[in-house]
């Protein structure tokens, strides 16, 4: 239980200590979605800005509204508003890979991490990185398909139930183990991540195999933190839209804006808080400690022998331990 | 007492007797708005048969239809295997006018299977419940006429013979065709004796089975309509739903004692057999359909509503994991209840079964005479409306299809549009104009929204007055038929005026109901109550498809001396009386065929309004003004009268931009975008 204790607390000391990461990345993320959500804003003001019926959207939130617009022909095919979203949210995703070497070069660091040193981090994993993510994504990818297409054929089965609760109890109970698992291979590749940074590891191929190795032999020591972080990150996600529902008002866009940032905001940070955590365990486990040169024995110099007695011819007697020069050999 | 009086007192009573029986035998002909017809008293060829004019299941002491045909049916259902087999006897009056040697009967179960003319449309067009995109066995379903004897005539089975009158299907069985030996006379009884054999399929269009309940919706043989002097009996259609005569059902059932049923009509009786089974029989008048459910599973409540003609038993027929949804139930249809009868009329039933059918059973959402299935789930916040839209919907079909008793083949949307139209009324008068679907965690839809964007996105596709198989697919089925009926009589209370066109739903249901009117009878009521020619409306509305859609294209001022030198003019400072003229446009537009007279507000910066009318001939109209005011807006149908406007964006303008309504539309979008993008990164890397 400390022991759990010490990975929460020592990676969160490390978001923590490097918040500007948080900062970055949550701009990084406001930034792209922006680009994201441009065609989309465009099409709203041509429709929107000149009519009288769309006062109706700021008092609540009218789907009858929101329907008809996105009915209209020059609102445009709701693919064009929803590609885009998916394009930058998927290049969010490649900076985070690009980025994350530095992140994890910075929690490990006991300093602040120059700059050109967090950058250096970046370009010396980058391709690491990719084939880090290229296997993570091949297993993470059967995983998730085997396990949500069992998922799936139990549920099917339980619609045959008369009970009618039955399906979804089952759904939600598959996605928890699903979530399980699926964390359990990102705490693995976590690690390797970690391993690669920090080891400077070529061959990611031996940090995929040394986090494998250690994922499973800490399980319980590092799903716990890894699954307390993620249900902070729930308590962040339902929090903020609580706030958003219930405090600020139907025609606040400000208000909206802002508490939609800072949930989104703090949303970054369980996931980052996961990483300090793989840090924290890479750090205490997986760390290889440069093996120290021995200190020399010292033998305190033999007194001289004593006198043996009868023998005529004396014989000299050494010590059981090889001589320092022989140690070193 | 003497003899004298005795005999006296023995001739009141009998004279007594004679005098109610007379006035029995006399109120027995159609009441209100029968065909003329029907004036000839039936004649009864030999005495032995005839359409019984019972009132046990109507708040009424005598009949309220003219009574055509008299089921009587005895059905045993086998529970393990989904199977039905019956006897089924079937009076039916000739009141036709002329002979009659053939009589043509809808075997509807017969539409669920691989050619069938059902299942071929349902797979090109895809339906609600299916898109056939692999045959599964289970939704097989057939109607078998095992035999059938016209009494008089002996067995005729070997007449029968499979028609298929809309498409010329040559593997559609849904109509057979019976070829008599004799002619039956006009005015005479003719009894028909058919043993029938149904397979019901997992449940298609609402009928057949799911794990162990069971809707026995158009589960038996059922003879076509003799309307405007020829047989009327289409096939079944994957858009179409259902005509037929009214009259007298008597129906008994056997199934498994641990079965909870629930039918048309009032039950009479309830016998429990040595094997394992009981009968449950049920009496009906006045209806024109039969249906029935099974499930061991079902919870009951059971109410009474003061109607205005007496009491109705209300029986909710709930799943065990919706048993707290049972008030929302009972609430929505007593208030539906209430709404009706003051609005168009009287409920003369004795009974209401609310169905909770078995969840994901494709039986969600059906009306049959007394009898209507909701729709619901185990999940719904009671700002989720939706239990409530679908019990107010079928309930009125009670009204629309169940009294007033269209042809649901050829004019669907006198039954299912006209129901959308008073479900709008109906609801935004329970649960608000803009809140009546959802109204729920600051999200609000209001079914008259609902009923539009269903319309708009196939506005132009086919005509209201049309084939409901003749539509171009089903969504287009769907939008038209629901959604532009209630749009174009929404939009009609705007000519006409909102309490005419009231009053003239009153006065359609109370002439029609019991009969079969057409689209004529309903537009000349409109017109007859309204006193008002608007077949310019019918015939774009109903009869064309013509899109609407007006816009207003142009709204700017702009200073008269505009060309003068800037230096030389004062820039008006804030509280001086700005002496500035301005010239003033407002242009309108019709962008599509449908002609409409509208009427446009324009507002000025100096708090004057100004209307216009327009009567929508050209393609477009300009307004110009000069004042010493600037315009601000401009709106066509400032009253938001004309549902029917596919595009209600552009029906205003504002000179000055209001941005907020997309910047909080956006802060939504962007939340979404960001958050996915940041659960994408959280797996991925």
């Amino acid at each position: 239980m400390n022991s759990n204790k010490g990975l929460l607390s020592s990676g969160l000391s490390m978001v923590m200590r490097n918040k500007r990461y948080i900062f970055w990345f949550w701009l990084l993320n406001l930034t792209l979605a922006e680009f994201g959500t441009a065609a989309f804003r465009r099409s709203a003001h041509a429709i929107l800005d000149h009519s009288f019926l769309s006062d109706k959207l700021m008092h609540s939130f009218d789907i009858g509204v929101i329907v008809g617009l996105l009915q209209r022909p020059e609102f445009g095919q709701m693919d064009s508003m929803t590609m885009p979203a998916l394009y930058f949210g998927f290049l969010f995703f490649l900076f985070t890979a690009i980025f994350l070497p530095g992140v994890f070069a910075g929690y490990a660091s006991t300093y602040r991490l120059p700059r050109e040193d967090f950058f250096r981090a970046c370009g010396r994993n980058l391709w690491r990185f990719i084939r880090i993510m290229i296997i993570a994504g091949i297993v993470m990818g059967i995983f998730a398909g085997i396990l949500f297409n069992l998922n799936g054929v139990i549920v099917k089965k339980a619609t045959e139930s008369t009970n009618e609760v039955l399906p979804f109890e089952l759904r939600m109970i598959g996605f928890t183990v699903i979530f399980l698992i699926m964390t359990t291979l990102r705490i693995w590749f976590d690690l390797a991540e970690a391993d690669t940074v920090l080891n400077d590891q070529r061959a990611v191929r031996k940090s995929i195999a040394a986090a494998f190795k250690h994922t499973f032999r800490d399980l319980a020591r590092l799903l716990t933190p890894y699954v307390a972080s993620t249900l902070v990150a729930v308590f962040f996600l339902l929090g903020g839209i609580s706030i958003w529902m219930n405090l600020v008002r139907p025609d606040s866009i400000i208000g909206a804006f802002v508490i939609a940032q800072i949930t989104l905001f703090l949303l970054l940070i369980p996931r980052f808080w996961q990483r300090g955590i793989a840090v924290s365990y890479w750090q205490q486990r997986m760390l290889v400690p440069v093996v120290a040169a021995q200190a020399a024995e010292t033998t305190p110099v033999a007194a001289p022998p004593a006198p043996v007695v009868p023998t005529p011819d004396p014989v000299p007697v050494t010590s059981g331990s090889p001589s320092p020069s022989e140690e070193t050999h | 007492m003497t003899t004298r009086w005795k005999i006296a007192l023995v001739a009141v009573i009998v004279l007594g007797v004679a005098a109610f029986v007379t006035r029995k035998t006399v109120t027995a002909a159609p009441q209100a708005a029968a065909p003329a017809k029907t004036a000839e008293a039936p004649s009864m060829p030999s005495g032995t048969v005839s359409i019984p004019d019972t009132t046990l299941a109507i708040n009424s002491s005598t009949p309220m239809s003219q009574r055509i045909v008299h089921y009587e049916i005895d059905a045993k259902y086998n529970a393990a295997k989904h199977t039905i087999d019956a006897n089924e006897v079937l009076t039916y009056h000739n009141l036709t006018g002329q002979a009659l040697d053939h009589f043509p009967f809808h075997l509807y179960q017969n539409a669920f299977q691989p050619n069938a003319t059902w299942v071929r449309e349902a797979k090109r067009d895809g339906s609600r419940d299916t898109e056939y995109d692999h045959w599964d066995p289970k939704e097989y379903g057939s109607e078998e006429i095992t035999s059938v004897e016209v009494v008089g005539q002996g067995d005729l089975t070997k007449n029968l013979q499979y028609i298929s009158p809309d498409d010329g299907n040559k593997d559609d069985r849904t109509v057979v065709d019976l070829k008599l030996a004799k002619p039956i006379a006009p005015n005479a009884f003719v009894q028909f004796k058919i043993a029938f054999h149904e397979q019901m399929p997992e449940t298609q269009a609402r009928s057949g089975w799911k794990r162990d309940f069971l809707l026995g919706g158009q589960w038996f043989p059922k003879v076509g309509v003799f309307w405007h002097g020829a047989w009327n009996c289409h096939q079944y259609h994957a858009t179409t739903e259902f005509f037929a005569d009214f009259g007298v059902y008597d129906v008994k059932l056997t199934v498994p004692q641990n079965e909870v049923i629930g039918a048309s009509g009032i039950e009479v009786s309830d016998v429990n057999n040595p094997d394992g089974t009981k009968t449950v029989t049920y009496h009906g008048d006045d209806i024109h359909d039969f249906a029935w459910t099974v499930s061991p599973r079902y919870k009951i409540k059971e109410a009474t509503y003061q109607s205005q003609m007496g009491p109705i038993k209300l029986r909710f027929m709930m799943q065990p994991a919706h048993w707290d949804q049972v008030d929302r139930h009972e609430k929505i249809t007593r208030d539906t209840l209430d709404r009706f009868e003051k609005w168009y009329g009287p409920y003369p039933y004795k009974t209401l079964t609310v169905v909770d059918p078995e969840p994901d059973s494709a039986s969600e959402g059906m009306e049959y005479p007394t009898f209507i299935t909701g729709g619901t789930s185990w999940f719904m916040p009671q700002g989720l409306g939706f239990p409530e839209v679908v019990v107010e919907h079928e309930f009125g079909h009670q009204y629309w299809y169940g009294m007033v008793a269209t042809n649901e083949f050829e004019d669907a949307w006198m039954d299912e549009g006209i129901n959308s139209y008073t479900e709008v009324k109906v609801l935004d008068s329970i649960l608000g104009k803009n809140t009546s679907m959802i109204n729920w965690a600051r999200m609000t839809l209001g079914e008259r929204e609902e009923q539009q964007f269903g319309y708009a996105s196939v506005a132009d596709r086919d005509a209201m007055a049309q084939n409901a198989f003749d539509y171009y697919n089903s969504n287009s089925y769907g939008g038209i038929t629901y959604g532009k009926t209630a749009s174009v009589l929404l939009t009609l209370e705007g000519i006409i005026g909102e309490d005419t066109m009231a009053k003239a739903m009153h006065t359609y249901f109370m002439k029609y109901r019991f009969t079969h009117p057409t689209k004529e009878d309903f537009l000349k009521t409109i017109e007859e109550v309204s006193g008002k020619d608007v077949r310019w409306y019918f015939n774009q509305a109903v009869y064309g498809s013509p899109v609407l859609d007006y816009e207003v294209s142009q709204a700017e001022s702009y200073p008269l001396n505009w060309y003068e030198e800037k230096k030389d003019k004062k820039e008006p400072k804030k509280g001086d009386k700005d002496d500035t003229v301005y010239q003033t446009y407002v242009a309108l537009r019709r962008k599509t065929d449908f002609v409409m007279p509208v009427d446009v507000e324009i507002k000025f910066d100096n708090g004057e309004k100004i209307r216009e009318h327009w009567d929508g001939q050209s393609r477009w109209t300009r307004f110009s003004y000069q004042k010493k005011a600037k315009v601000i807006s401009a709106e066509i149908d400032p009253d938001h009268t004309i549902q029917l406007d596919r595009n209600d964006f552009n029906n205003s303008r504002v000179v000055e931009p209001n941005p907020k309504p997309t910047y909080k539309l956006s802060t939504y979008w962007l939340f979404v975008t960001q958050w996915v993008s940041q659960a994408m990164a959280w797996w991925a890397v």
